[in-house]
């Protein structure tokens, strides 16, 4: 499961980042860490990109960054 | 002199803090070679020199974006006195994890507590004393908007540059595993490679080694020879079983996280903000659109609308006494008829077209700088990154797109807006095909004289031609110049903030001096190329003779596909590069073959004035007018009347209505014009664009003026 598969609203726990090199530090830079928790806020009016809480702030990135993004649900 | 860089995150009221403490001596400019904006100030604070340098706005050190760069680089090489290490209250934990990479650097480091108002109110309480043991460096609260906490950050910043060695960062600690590393690697880069070890903070270096950081393996290269560390590295993988980037980056984060507990105290509930509540209606999915176009149309039409009639008031103050009066002085000393005319036609002439310029620039500067201060900006590439992805291009780039219907010279100014380079460069290689206001003069001409029963259609027709070959031009340019550029869109959303006015106010006076100050100097002298191009040889009877004449002749065969192979038109299209709206003018110098009607009626200095006066109050009142009177814009509307004017018989004689159509699309198309090409130039601070674009614009010009004619010929129109 990954972070772009989320609905607003839903939460889940950041379990990897499947991407390595420059896009995974700046990710990581932005504090999107292993562990960290994540809550998907919107879609922007055209589907992409998505806003997201991560450590008390809002980020937003497209979908195809957020795919490289494995999280885990409570449900899942 | 004491050297204090000023470093922060994006958003954390950095700029409002640096205009705070510099106000008007803060000077704006580009760092070496670059796009990114550099503000720096000099001044004098309690009898001592100091140096400001306000760093661009980075979350990181990392070596992955300009801004990073060039802020560790300048902190790196420049070694400032001290850090200003602005934290945003509200957002302590992200924000301290740039301040546990500076303390790395082993320069002092004094913190501006900012926006702690908006914690305070928030119910976060914040203990500074712990916060100052946990960090080893002294903290000062401050809010900037409000000028708060100013003095004391300055003095503290003072105390801490003067005493170094007192108040040397203190060293956090990254855990054994780590720290254990730093050891061995110390002892062998003193060792063997001491020069680096002068060159840089050794603890900064071997992380970055142990990081991998290309940039800093290309600037060692030579002095790192023979450095081995192979063994560390291998050593961490064995142990995380992750790469070492990451690993560094979540030390940081760790220690990031550690403080901010340590410190900071939250209330149990929180409550919903502000700016959710505005998000909830501004990225709205149905109303987010919507309100962004509604909201640039607002921009646009205050740019332009309130502008214009100012502008048109300074072309005629500087056409009409200013002119006048040259012509007077230089009689009285007895110059020869070409300096009156070098110094009316050229410079004055010339260095009016860059005055004409002030109203626009500024009046645009000042609503970017709002948007990217309210934090409106980020929401709207948020809203429209979808649609302009389809042709390579970021959210932002919608805006600067937008404003080139105006005018291209501030549109391309604005494409600072963007971060990266690649979505910077694209853009601004756009923007030429929005047909801006200055083509206008050109269509009603043209449009008027052959297409007078369906002026609207053809008009439209033009404007939707710009936009749809800069859609396939960005589609080229993605899979061309700029391939295998990735494209990352990761961005913070701010909360939504009031930028103070006094901050605006310095901010967009210091853009847009910068650009007038550096466009004038290229179109003052391209202004005097092009009369020394008309005037000379000096006394010709005949436009023909002249040397512009001449070069017409000589490339009017190249038009002769296109419908149009006569060498007026060809010399008409070659002024056009100082703006379009001038091949009109020559046309009607060339075609009409005596100079404008000149009214040479006797006025004194004093009824001059006079009237200069009254004619700015009446543009005051258009300006205001044109605001509340119309829903259209009134600057991009046609004010042309069907009064055949001798040019237009002359027009209607040398054009077949399908030539004026292929004639009006390579005007549209042709070539940016020279203060816009200054403005890339500017931007991007090289030459290497504006012939890309003059380039792709001539070729792109001339095929779809050759397809138009060709196309329409055998089609059997005209």
């Amino acid at each position: 499961m990954n972070l772009s598969m989320l609905k607003p609203g839903e939460k889940g726990k950041i379990r990897d980042i499947v991407m390595g090199g420059s896009l995974k530090r700046r990710l990581m830079d932005m504090g999107v860490l292993i562990g960290e928790e994540v809550k998907v806020l919107k879609k922007a009016p055209f589907g992409d990109p998505i806003e997201v809480t991560i450590k008390n702030y809002n980020l937003s990135l497209r979908k195809k960054e957020a795919e490289i993004i494995l999280v885990t649900t409570d449900d899942k | 002199m004491i050297t204090i860089a000023v470093a922060g995150n994006p958003n954390s009221g950095k700029s409002t803090l640096v205009n705070a403490i510099a106000g008007t001596r803060l000077h704006v400019g580009n760092w070496p070679g670059v796009t990114v904006e550099k503000k720096e100030a000099i001044f004098e604070y309690n009898g001592k020199r100091i140096m400001l340098v306000d760093l661009p706005g980075t979350y990181s050190l990392s070596p992955y974006t300009q801004e990073e760069i060039i802020a560790r680089d300048y902190l790196v090489h420049e070694t400032p006195d001290v850090i200003i290490n602005v934290v945003d209250s509200t957002n302590l934990e992200r924000n301290l994890y740039l301040t546990v990479q500076l303390l790395e650097l082993g320069i002092p480091v004094v913190i501006a507590l900012n926006i702690y108002d908006e914690a305070k109110k928030k119910g976060y309480r914040i203990d500074i004393k712990s916060m100052e043991e946990m960090l080893g460096v002294k903290v000062v609260t401050t809010v900037a908007t409000e000028k708060t906490g100013m003095e004391r950050l300055l003095s503290t910043s003072l105390k801490v540059a003067e005493s170094p060695f007192q108040y040397h960062s203190k060293q956090l600690d990254y855990g054994e595993d780590i720290e254990s590393i730093v050891r061995v690697m110390e002892q062998r880069i003193k060792q063997s490679h001491a020069t680096l070890a002068e060159r840089y903070s050794l603890r900064w270096l071997i992380f970055k080694l142990l990081e991998g950081d290309t940039h800093i393996l290309k600037e060692i290269n030579g002095d790192g020879n023979g450095l081995y560390f192979d063994d560390v590295v291998r050593h961490l993988r064995k142990m995380y079983g992750d790469d070492i980037e990451s690993i560094m980056a979540n030390t940081r984060y760790a220690k990031a996280s550690e403080t901010t507990h340590g410190v900071l105290s939250k209330p149990e509930i929180r409550k919903i903000e502000l700016t959710e509540k505005i998000d909830a209606v501004i990225l709205n999915r149905f109303l987010g659109v919507p309100i962004f176009l509604a909201l640039m149309w607002f921009v646009f039409k205050f740019t332009f609308d309130v502008s214009t009639p100012f502008v048109d008031w300074i072309d005629a103050v500087i056409s009409g006494p200013l002119k006048r009066w040259t012509v007077v002085m230089l009689g009285m000393i007895h110059s020869p008829a070409w300096t009156i005319s070098l110094a009316t036609d050229g410079v004055i002439a010339g260095v009016g077209f860059v005055i004409m310029f002030v109203p626009v620039i500024f009046t645009m500067m000042f609503f970017i700088t709002f948007l990217e201060g309210s934090g409106y900006m980020a929401r709207a590439a948020f809203v429209m990154d979808r649609a302009m992805r389809v042709i390579g291009l970021h959210g932002k780039s919608f805006i600067p797109m937008v404003l080139g219907f105006g005018c291209n010279v501030p549109a391309i100014c604005a494409t600072r807006i963007l971060e990266n380079q690649k979505d910077k460069v694209l853009t601004a290689l756009l923007i030429p095909l929005m047909s801006c206001g200055a083509r206008l003069p050109i269509y009603v001409l043209f449009v008027g004289t052959f297409f007078s029963e369906n002026s609207g259609t053809v008009l439209w027709s033009l404007y939707v031609m710009g936009i749809v070959l800069a859609i396939v031009m960005g589609i080229v340019f993605k899979r061309t110049i700029f391939k295998g550029e990735p494209s990352v869109f990761i961005m913070e959303l701010p909360p939504y903030r009031m930028p103070s006015f006094k901050s605006l106010m310095i901010y967009t006076w210091e853009r847009g001096k910068h650009f007038l100050v550096k466009a004038g100097t290229y179109i003052l002298l391209v202004s005097i190329m092009v009369w020394i191009l008309l005037n000379l040889p000096w006394g010709v009877e005949h436009k023909k003779d002249s040397y512009l004449g001449k070069t017409g002749q000589t490339i009017a065969k190249v038009f002769k596909p296109l419908g149009f192979g006569s060498w007026e038109v060809a010399a008409s299209l070659i002024t056009g590069v100082i703006a379009k709206e001038i091949v009109v003018g020559t046309m009607g110098e060339i075609y009409i073959e005596k100079k404008m009607v000149e009214t040479t009626e006797q006025k004194t200095i004093l009824q001059d004035l006079k009237e200069c006066g009254i004619s700015f109050t009446m543009a005051v009142k258009d300006s205001v007018t044109n605001v509340f009177s119309t829903f259209w814009m009134k600057s991009i509307s046609i004010r042309g009347d069907k009064k055949l004017t001798p040019l237009r018989t002359v027009i209607q004689k040398t054009f077949t209505p399908l030539s004026a159509y292929a004639f009006l699309a390579f005007v549209l198309l042709y070539m940016p014009c020279i203060v816009a090409s200054v403005a890339m130039r500017n931007e991007f601070g090289t030459w290497k664009w504006v012939g890309i674009s003059f380039a792709y614009q001539i070729t792109l010009g001339w095929i779809v003026a050759f397809v138009i004619y060709q196309g329409g010929k055998l089609i059997g129109i005209g």
